[in-house]
């Protein structure tokens, strides 16, 4: 039991919003049309879905953007018919938007944009029965992105955003190590990451009413260089878990992106998307203590990922000139094989329900708000830690956004 | 945007009472009737571990267990006769817990250690029998072939009965008006042979007469449990050498340098006994070879109870040999092996014939062996660190036990068309470190 029992697990709980890498909770926009968009120039939050459809915004515009991410996980356990229940603390994904350009340089537009797209906690209540899996994770992340677009004709539009992102990871489990008076021994491992990438996108204007997007994404890899590890367990097995430094890295992967938005008539669009995400590249989630002993050894867990794809249709109809409405769906692959389920991300295929409404409240400051809803459904039994049953999880996500331009 | 966000805020709280639902699985006994559920067994059944009978082994025995999945459906009771936190075994001693032991070159290390100076002796010297009947009935130490016999002496068995001499354990059985039971027989006519060095108590035969041999003997348990009305388990016996207290010393545990390779071949080459540099065979007893010593061969096995010290400081195994009563033989081993072979297929054969439920322990222990992992937990037979057995080496801890009532359960589900829910393994306690 002591030797190998750190199959350490991590991660990406921003998996329960949103397939991968893909939460698209970074404007209340495309979030109401089912996360599509990437071919429309509503606000600054293309510079985050399309960077070359930055350059057909035609003013200066500032974008703060929130979405309180509520999810409600249960889990019953395939043969002990026992229950359990998440007890995650709201997620709170925010956005900025800053698009400028230069006075008499309307063609390229300069942005930043800010946001945060794995950020919640995935918490299980106390004495669940996977608690020696996990206990609770919780990841912090903040991505900066500085970005030019440019406008190289009337129709096509090329941009290009640096990304710089710092992370911060902190996951909890159970030891089953048992102290004098019952209680178990714990395992905290916390760490800080940095990670480089890049964001590239087109957008080609093939008539008035026909628009589309190509987007491309980079892989990202967050290394946790100099993680600490803190265990608690009886003093006569401290010498076993010494308490230190490890390492470990995320593979945040690559994203390319098609996308198209069809002005039926002056007051309604339609857009539809579709995402390929490389989550191959998420095979193996390994532990390297600084230290080891008999006990404590360096872990590789199996992912498995797989890549997988996303389809978003939205709808946007213009009630009055002040007033859209708005409405999506979508459906997106889960990345996760059956025998490679874990808790931190009990994902499944899904389809998402978004509606949203946008409001001009004078020509400078609108206002836009969606609602997410979607349920995820998983049955799973992990070869690596054998815990095996139903996962079940609601999410709701309500967003509001706003918009100030001059 | 202030009152917007809280709106939205104020509506995801609401929403967090909201919570997926489950159509939970139907959970019936089936034809299982717990009401007067019978554990027959030895050491394992009667919640002997960490080397005595002792409360937390009472109240975590998988027949305890197997009670509490039965009471999610029906809710009945499992009366058992409780002894003390610190327990008793038949030398005296009391349980043991992990603590630290100081050896004789002085290096501290973990160890088992007793709790307690001596055992709970108002254990033995209190006749408990007016608290029964009990529901377990399982004794440490006892052999098949004594389950039905008149006068009957166990001080684990004498407690709980008014008079042995008029009452075998199975009349105690026949008086509770059974309605399930479960037999995990057999293991202790093994154990106690192996846990001699093979010196005491010859393993009573497969084959033979109630109170002679073990099949006529475990067939009057089945049929007179079948004709009292009640169905029931039969568990099998474990390849018993696999447990901690054979395998944690190693029978080539003797491992000296060069120097001292030629220094013994000069005492012993004499008597045609040599070293070599690395590991070797301890010196051990055996009075059919020349002068009764000889080296250990590979498949023998030195037991826990053999003095580490001696063997550590004072020469034990090389200078001196070790006792036969720390050792099995080649010879010894075959005859263990033999005999649960023989037994197994005894038990089989006689939960074919009754068609009563045929639980496997035999290949559980192997998952055991082979090391297993459950909801994230690694166990193996480790010794302390393996997570299954207790600090006696030779029963299961809570852990161990709780995994015993699932492949129980797993069986009475498909025998008597029960959906039994399995037990949380990891809600009972492991071994407690200091």
């Amino acid at each position: 039991m002591i030797k190998k029992l750190l199959l350490i697990t991590l991660l990406i709980p921003f998996l329960s919003l949103s397939q991968g890498y893909q939460v698209n909770l970074q404007g209340q926009v495309s979030q109401a049309m089912g996360g599509a968009g990437l071919a429309m120039t509503e606000d600054g939050s293309s510079l985050f879905f399309n960077p070359g459809a930055s350059a057909f915004i035609e003013k200066k515009e500032i974008s703060l953007n929130f979405t309180p991410t509520f999810a409600n996980g249960t889990f019953l356990e395939a043969k002990t018919n026992n229950l359990a229940s998440t007890v995650s603390p709201m997620g709170t994904p925010f956005s900025a938007y800053g698009l400028f350009h230069l006075k008499n340089h309307n063609r390229l537009k300069l942005g930043l944009a800010i946001y945060t797209p794995f950020g919640s906690t995935v918490e299980w209540e106390d004495n669940w029965e996977g608690r020696f899996t996990l206990k609770r994770l919780q990841l912090l992340s903040i991505f900066v992105q500085p970005t030019v677009s440019y406008k190289i004709s009337d129709r096509i539009g090329l941009g290009l955003g640096l990304i710089y992102c710092y992370g911060k990871v902190n996951l909890q489990k159970d030891l089953p190590l048992q102290f004098q008076d019952g209680l178990y021994g714990t395992a905290e491992l916390e760490g800080t990451s940095h990670g480089f990438g890049y964001n590239a996108g087109l957008y080609f204007s093939a008539t008035d009413k026909l628009k589309f997007a190509l987007t491309y994404r980079s892989r990202i890899n967050m290394e946790v260089k100099k993680g600490q590890a803190t265990f608690t367990v009886p003093t006569s097995l401290e010498d076993k878990f010494p308490s230190g430094e490890f390492s470990s890295s995320l593979p945040l992967p690559s994203v390319i992106s098609l996308g198209t938005v069809l002005k039926a008539t002056d007051k309604l669009s339609i857009a539809l998307d579709v995402n390929y995400t490389n989550w191959s590249v998420y095979d193996t989630l390994g532990f390297d203590y600084v230290v080891n002993t008999e006990s404590l050894e360096d872990t590789r867990s199996p992912r498995m990922y797989k890549a997988a794809f996303a389809f978003r249709l939205g709808g946007q109809y213009a009630i009055t000139d002040k007033l859209k409405s708005r409405i999506g769906i979508a459906f997106a692959q889960t990345p996760s094989l059956d025998d490679y389920v874990t808790p931190e991300s009990p994902d499944s295929d899904r389809i998402n329900y978004t509606i949203g409404l946008g409001y001009a409240f004078t020509e400078k400051i609108s206002l836009d708000a969606s609602l997410l809803y979607t349920k995820l459904e998983r049955e799973a039994t992990n070869q690596e830690t054998q815990l095996s049953g139903t996962y079940k999880t609601i999410v709701l996500a309500p967003g509001i956004q706003f918009n100030y331009t001059f | 945007m202030i009152k917007l966000t809280s709106i939205a805020i104020l509506s995801g709280i609401i929403f967090t009472s909201c919570k997926p639902k489950f159509e939970m699985p139907e959970e019936s006994l089936g034809s299982v009737n717990p009401v007067n559920y019978i554990a027959l067994g030895g050491s394992n059944t009667s919640g002997y571990s960490d080397g005595a009978l002792n409360l937390n082994g009472q109240e975590n025995n998988y027949a305890q267990i197997l009670t509490t999945q039965f009471n999610r459906i029906d809710p009945t009771s499992f009366n058992q006769a409780f002894v003390s936190e610190i327990g008793i075994n038949l030398d005296g001693n009391s349980k043991l817990k992990v603590g630290y032991k100081t050896d004789c070159n002085n290096e501290t290390s973990i160890s088992p250690v007793r709790v307690s100076s001596t055992g709970d002796n108002n254990i033995l010297s209190t006749n408990v029998s007016t608290g029964g009947p009990y529901n377990n009935l399982a004794f440490p130490s006892m052999s098949t072939i004594n389950v039905n016999q008149m006068g009957y002496s166990n001080p684990f068995f004498n407690r709980v009965v008014n008079d042995p001499s008029t009452e075998s354990i199975l009349d105690l059985a026949l008086a509770n008006n059974p309605t399930f039971y479960t037999a995990q027989l057999g293991e202790d006519d093994i154990l106690d042979y192996a846990t001699s060095g093979g010196t005491m108590n010859t393993i009573p035969s497969a084959n033979g007469a109630a109170g002679i041999g073990f099949d006529g003997s475990l067939e009057e348990v089945i049929t007179t449990m079948t004709a009292a009305g009640a169905n029931g388990a039969l568990l099998n016996i474990p390849d018993v050498l696999n447990y901690p207290f054979f395998t944690t010393i190693p029978y080539n545990g003797l491992v000296i340098d060069a120097a001292q390779a030629a220094s013994l071949n000069s005492v012993f080459n004499p008597l045609g006994i040599s070293f070599q540099e690395g590991a070797n065979g301890f010196l051990i007893e055996d009075l059919t070879a020349p002068n009764n010593v000889r080296k250990m061969l590979p498949g023998e096995k030195i037991l826990l109870t053999v003095p580490l010290d001696s063997i550590k400081c004072f020469g034990m195994g090389v200078t001196t040999s070790i006792p036969d009563r720390y050792s099995l033989t080649l010879t010894e081993v075959a005859e263990i092996n033999q005999k649960i072979t023989e037994y197994n297929q005894v038990i089989s054969n006689l939960a074919n014939q009754n068609s009563v439920a045929f639980v496997d322990l035999n290949t559980l222990y192997d998952t055991f062996h082979n090391g297993t992992v459950y909801n994230g937990v690694s166990m193996s037979t480790a010794f302390i660190s393996g997570g299954t057995f207790s600090l006696d080496g030779l029963n299961l801890n809570p852990i161990g036990q709780a995994k015993i009532a699932n492949a129980i359960i797993e069986q009475l589900n498909i025998k008597y068309s029960a959906t039994i829910p399995l037990a949380d393994v990891t809600k009972y306690p492991g071994i407690v470190f200091p």
